[in-house]
């Protein structure tokens, strides 16, 4: 395992973007999202994708998440995921 | 298209009312040249060195020609001339075109029309007509009517031609004289001959010699393009070689001109600026701007570059000068590099700000790992400044 050496470029100079945000997502029986929480709860009208990610495996700090591309009962689509190693869920933009 | 001309036979000697042989002269650059010459002096031309005009003709007077004063005399008969025709071009000292296409309904017959130009031009000047087709052929019938007289050129002008001499041609002396070595004395020699020979002795002016031989002139007339030109001039109560002295009666005269036109929004586009030495020799000089001057210190810099360039003859006792082209202020090239200087201030403020919050305010979007799966590593925010 490679581990992280903490060297960062001007860490008061860069700003990361489009850093995940937490979401209130309630689940089907088959671990998909059902309801999402954006700002009112939502209803998920149809997934339209679905993706999973793992990387950095070789890090103290791995990652595992499956990405779902949701359209809401309002037409809003959504990208959000499950970090399966935590289990919460998040929201990010992936463009 | 059919034009009137109106010769006016040695108009800067009438201007100069002088009676006896004499040879007018003109200066273009150090060299002298003759303007005109009384008709009894044989042997001279127009634009020859004087030089060479004294050895033919010692008897003649010199007088120093005044062409701005011949102009002025001129232009009064072209505005004269406007008066009867809208189409009026001063092709040279003493030569206008007038173009008299569809004066038919005020004029009549060809006469009237002779008659009422006639009205127009001073009496002393006894101005030849001629009424052709084209300019060349209008020409050659003033030059061959009368004094005080006209000639109407209609039909073939084949024999009209035939016996004229090469020398009415409106060519240069060069080409003049080497028809003349090439023992071209006529019209009807010069257009028996075929375009090729002619184009290869004498080049593009090759085939204007043929065509106008033959009677074919299809030169427009120019109409005068008309411009206010405004005239200041001042007599020194001394004659002066100082520069300095020159400068501020110019700047003194710039001044007063720009009172007739600065608060129309107009500056100046083109000058002339003259002078004339206690001795009687002129000096003028055109001077251009790139952009209208909009003042008269915009306009004295150009015209001081131009004063110190070209010396002046001799003591000048009188300046004056002629502004013949105005106008409005024209959009100004910008710089190539504007947006490089903009960013530049922009920068600048930027970091200012920095400085002054003491933390980075404005920032970029960066490409970091673009080819990350994980979209939180793709970009990064960077301070501008950086």
């Amino acid at each position: 395992m490679v581990s992280n050496t903490g060297k960062t470029l001007c860490p008061d100079a860069f700003k990361p973007v489009n850093l995940p945000e937490a979401v209130r997502v309630e689940e089907n029986p088959a671990g998909e999202p059902a309801v999402v929480w954006l700002g009112k709860r939502q209803m998920v009208k149809s997934l339209e994708d679905r993706w999973r990610l793992d990387d950095e495996w070789w890090r103290s700090q791995a990652i595992s998440r499956m990405y779902y591309a949701i359209v809401c009962q309002t037409g809003q689509r959504v990208t959000v995921f499950k970090d399966l190693l935590q289990g919460d869920w998040w929201r990010q933009g992936t463009g | 298209m059919r034009i009137l001309c109106i010769l006016l036979p040695n108009f800067p000697l009438r201007c100069e009312m002088l009676t006896g042989p004499a040879v007018v002269t003109y200066s273009q650059g150090s060299q002298k040249l003759v303007l005109d010459f009384s008709p009894g002096l044989s042997g001279l031309q127009r634009d020859m060195p004087v030089q060479e005009a004294l050895a033919r003709c010692g008897e003649a007077v010199l007088v120093q020609g005044d062409l701005s004063r011949y102009w002025s005399v001129f232009h009064e008969i072209l505005d004269a001339l406007e008066q009867r025709s809208p189409l009026v071009e001063g092709a040279d000292l003493g030569l206008a075109y007038l173009g008299v296409e569809g004066l038919q309904l005020l004029y009549p017959t060809d006469d009237l029309l002779i008659k009422a130009v006639r009205e127009v031009v001073p009496e002393r000047f006894s101005a030849r007509l001629g009424l052709a087709e084209g300019k060349f052929p209008a020409y050659l019938a003033a030059l061959r009517s009368p004094p005080h007289g006209h000639l109407i050129l209609k039909g073939d002008l084949k024999s009209f031609l035939n016996d004229l001499p090469c020398e009415v041609l409106p060519v240069s002396l060069k080409s003049k004289r080497k028809l003349r070595d090439f023992g071209l004395r006529t019209l009807k020699q010069v257009s028996a001959l075929p375009a090729g020979p002619l184009m290869a002795q004498f080049g593009p002016e090759g085939s204007l010699i043929r065509d106008l031989a033959r009677g074919l002139d299809d030169t427009p007339l120019y109409p005068r393009f008309l411009e206010e030109n405004i005239e200041e001039s001042r007599l020194l109560s001394s004659v002066t070689v100082s520069l300095e002295a020159l400068l501020v009666t110019w700047q003194s005269l710039l001044v007063r001109a720009f009172l007739a036109f600065a608060h129309k929004g107009l500056g100046i586009r083109s000058m002339t600026l003259w002078t004339r030495t206690w001795n009687g020799l002129d000096w003028e000089q055109k001077v251009k701007f790139k952009e209208p001057a909009m003042n008269p210190e915009s306009a004295l810099g150009r015209l001081k570059s131009v004063v110190e360039n070209f010396p002046q003859p001799g003591p000048v006792e009188q300046l004056g000068l002629r502004i013949t082209g105005l106008g409005h202020q024209c959009g100004k090239q910008k710089s190539l590099f504007d947006e490089v200087r903009a960013r530049e201030h922009l920068l600048e403020d930027i970091k200012q700000l920095e400085l002054r919050l003491g933390s980075p305010q404005v920032f970029k979007i960066k490409e970091v790992e673009p080819w990350s799966r994980i979209p939180e590593r793709r970009y990064a925010l960077m301070p501008l400044s950086r």
